[in-house]
């Protein structure tokens, strides 16, 4: 155990003796939380649009006017005679491009069906479908109040309308503040990046110089070196992590409502797996940079096949089954539920129990592969 | 002399990547692999929603609407339950996203010329999803109440979708890749290489040696470019062949902005390479400063015009903002440099800027 200490002790010297390491695990970090939290909003807004209004008729003029009040789509004056609502859309002045005919205020009167145009963009596929969205809301609304008033004149149309009328609620997160979704999945990554990478880093560093022969032939088994080598990572990504927390919490007023001593039990699982593999690509690599290409690649993998920025449910069921083995998926899951809804073991035990699988099974390959690659 | 002096290095340089045949071959099958995956798994349309619906009146009007959340593409309905009171329970143990509550006097007052209420409840644990969904039933119920009774919407909505009228997402998304990609080898590439340099001491050697400052850098730089351009080509291509993403503009074009853009990106190495001693650190440092950043400032996902004032600007010093409407401009719209100036313009004043202070910085260190 006092041999262990000592590795421990001489590796958490070795990081912390270099204040640019200090810098990248600690300011950085904090750094970007700070710009990220603010960067996702959920809304997607402030797409430009152009409204041609062939019409020009009080009616129109009403539907531009709703246009212009709504608070995800901006209006831009753009002149669009023929032909030039193409150009403007090819050229990315404007997103979506809205056309209203000539007699649109007289035909709708007249229950004639005129055709409004809507013009989009479709190379962000997904910001296209919200724009849609919200034109299509906008549209339905003013229809809505156009049949109101027409009713209000007409009984037997009045008859015919059955309005129903949503009441939206939000749980756990009222107002929607994404930042509440972004602060965990950040801290997620950057205790991915500390413990996985570091940890490999380190070993591969002491066999790049040869020191990890020496380390070798002393008496320690193979064991107490990989304890040495990931206990301070481990200790250091606990600390970021609760920097991380306290930052989110103070700053962005991220609410903790699961237990704490819970959170910490997890988190110990979580970075068994992330320390794991950082074991597990030292014995797979000779350098430093090839560690590095292994560790990011598998860093970018487990963020984008995380469900923090794309719902797994919409990815093929081939890429859902890659999803399972990635540990990140389960800590983001896990600090989301424990954040806001207040989880539970009696909720959480699935994603619990996936990680500590994952976790014993790659640290065992990798202490075996290790030990292997020591006595070869 | 000088310049045969700088090939040399390029060529040293060159000798240190054939060496390493796995790193390699690291390099050019990750991002394969990266692409295929992320190509399928990336898509933000948000379909079969779990939905839990509590039918309070139970009668054929109520029966009709649930009918057409089952229907929906956008729903699945798999819990229905009597008592509100339940949706609680369902959200804890996540078997729902989204609850919708017909409430007992729902087709009364249909009937009614007040219009009915529905309660619509959604977990705001993801708060994107949570819009989208939101959103999704809200306009839902919108559209059948104005459309029910065979009467027909009374206006008639056209649309037409330019570029990617299927909506493929994968179209919107392997340019992106290749942009997040590229930032992130090149900048990891040129930041680890310098720094090794610095760890195993050898770059004082070539300081000594009769070499200038940005010959150096160049020397160091260039057989990077070649190799992270030649990845570049390789992802390029399979995402057009793979996933018929669309070329519509030219491909000598979008060759010679993807040479600008990994110049930007090795010069962000290189500023890295200058603040930093250890290979680790230099790792550390390009990983953090190029991952998040890359996908969540640049627009490869979220709009940029979405973002809050200050980080609209932020945005503007990341070169993949820059890139993604090149990429996505000449790939998906046919744009030539007539259109685009302003991004090149952008991304190529980046690429200066990163690369004046770390030339700065290089020779602040000398001294």
């Amino acid at each position: 155990m006092k041999r262990v200490w000592h590795l421990v002790k001489k590796e958490l010297w070795q990081v912390t003796r270099d204040p640019n390491m200090l810098r990248v695990i600690f300011v950085v970090p904090m750094i970007q939380l700070l710009v990220l939290g603010y960067a996702i909003t959920t809304d997607i807004k402030n797409l430009d649009i152009l409204i041609c209004d062939q019409d020009d008729s009080a009616v129109s003029r009403n539907l531009v006017e709703r246009f212009s009040h709504n608070e995800y789509l901006t209006v831009k004056p753009l002149p669009c005679r023929a032909g030039q609502i193409e150009q403007h859309i090819f050229r990315g002045d404007v997103l979506l491009a809205l056309v209203i005919p000539e007699h649109f205020g007289r035909d709708l009167e007249n229950r004639e069906s005129p055709e409004i145009q809507i013009l989009l963009d479709g190379q962000n596929s997904n910001t296209t479908a919200v724009a849609l969205g919200y034109c299509n809301r906008i549209l339905l609304e003013f229809v809505r109040d156009n049949l109101a008033a027409a009713a209000g004149r007409n009984p037997r149309l009045a008859r015919s309308i059955r309005f129903i009328e949503p009441v939206s609620r939000t749980w756990y997160n009222p107002e929607l503040k994404s930042v509440y979704y972004m602060i965990p999945g950040i801290i997620s990554i950057l205790l991915t990046i500390i413990t996985m990478l570091l940890t490999g880093l380190a070993i591969v560093k002491e066999r790049e110089i040869g020191t990890l022969d020496q380390l070798l032939v002393t008496p320690l088994s193979s064991w107490q070196i990989i304890a040495g080598k990931t206990i301070p990572f481990a200790f250091l990504g606990f600390l970021e992590m609760g920097f991380a927390m306290t930052f989110g919490v103070l700053w962005f007023k991220v609410p903790i409502v699961g237990s704490l001593p819970l959170l910490a039990v997890l988190a110990a699982v979580f970075i068994l797996t992330t320390l794991g593999l950082g074991i597990f690509v030292s014995t797979m690599v000779d350098t430093q940079q090839q560690a590095l290409f292994m560790a990011w690649f598998f860093l970018v993998s487990f963020v984008l096949l995380s469900g923090f920025f794309y719902p797994i449910e919409n990815m093929p069921g081939w890429v859902q089954v890659i999803t399972y083995i990635n540990p990140l998926r389960y800590f983001i899951e896990i600090l989301r539920e424990l954040f806001l809804k207040g989880a539970g073991l009696s909720v959480l035990w699935p994603e619990l129990l996936s990680l500590l699988t994952i976790g014993v099974s790659i640290f065992t390959l990798a202490t075996v592969r290790f030990a292997r690659r020591a006595a070869a | 002399m000088i310049k045969s002096l700088f090939i040399h290095l390029a060529v040293k340089e060159f000798i240190h990547i054939r060496r390493d045949p796995r790193s390699l071959l690291i390099l050019l099958l990750m991002p394969l692999f990266m692409m295929f995956v992320f190509g399928y798994a990336i898509n933000m349309d948000l379909k079969h929603i779990r939905l839990g619906v509590c039918d309070l009146n139970r009668t054929p009007v109520s029966r009709d609407l649930i009918q057409t959340l089952v229907a929906s593409p956008y729903f699945d309905v798999i819990q229905r339950f009597d008592d509100p009171r339940l949706t609680e329970g369902l959200f804890r143990q996540r078997l729902v996203r989204a609850a919708v509550i017909i409430p007992a006097d729902f087709a009364r007052r249909l009937a009614g010329s007040q219009g009915a209420t529905i309660g619509v409840i959604t977990d705001g644990t993801d708060a994107n999803s949570a819009t989208l969904t939101q959103n999704y039933l809200e306009s839902l119920f919108l559209s059948r109440s104005l459309s029910g009774d065979g009467m027909g919407l009374p206006i008639h909505i056209k649309t037409r979708i330019f570029y990617n009228p299927d909506m493929e997402s994968a179209h919107f998304v392997v340019p992106g890749i290749v942009a997040l990609l590229l930032i992130m080898i090149g900048a990891l590439l040129t930041s680890v290489t310098i720094a090794r340099e610095k760890e195993t001491g050898t770059m004082e050697q070539i300081l000594v040696s009769p070499i200038r400052p940005y010959e150096v850098i160049l020397g160091k730089a260039l057989p990077y470019l070649v190799l992270a351009f030649a990845i570049a080509v390789f992802i390029i291509v399979f995402g057009h062949l793979w996933f018929a993403v669309p070329m519509l503009g030219s491909w000598t074009w979008l060759m010679l902005f993807c040479l600008l853009y990994l110049f930007t990106a090795l010069t962000i190495g290189l500023l890295i390479s200058t603040l930093v001693s250890t290979q680790q650190v230099a790792m550390m440092l390009s990983l953090v400063a190029t991952l998040l950043p890359s996908v969540m400032l640049s627009g490869f996902i979220f709009p940029i015009a979405s973002m809050p004032r200050p980080l609209q600007v932020v945005s503007q010093i990341i070169p993949a903002t820059h890139f993604l409407k090149i990429i996505r401009g000449i790939m998906l719209k046919g744009n030539g440099p007539l259109e685009l100036w302003p991004s090149i313009a952008a991304l190529t004043a980046v690429g200066l800027f990163f690369i004046t202070l770390a030339i700065w910085r290089f020779q602040l260190k000398l001294k």
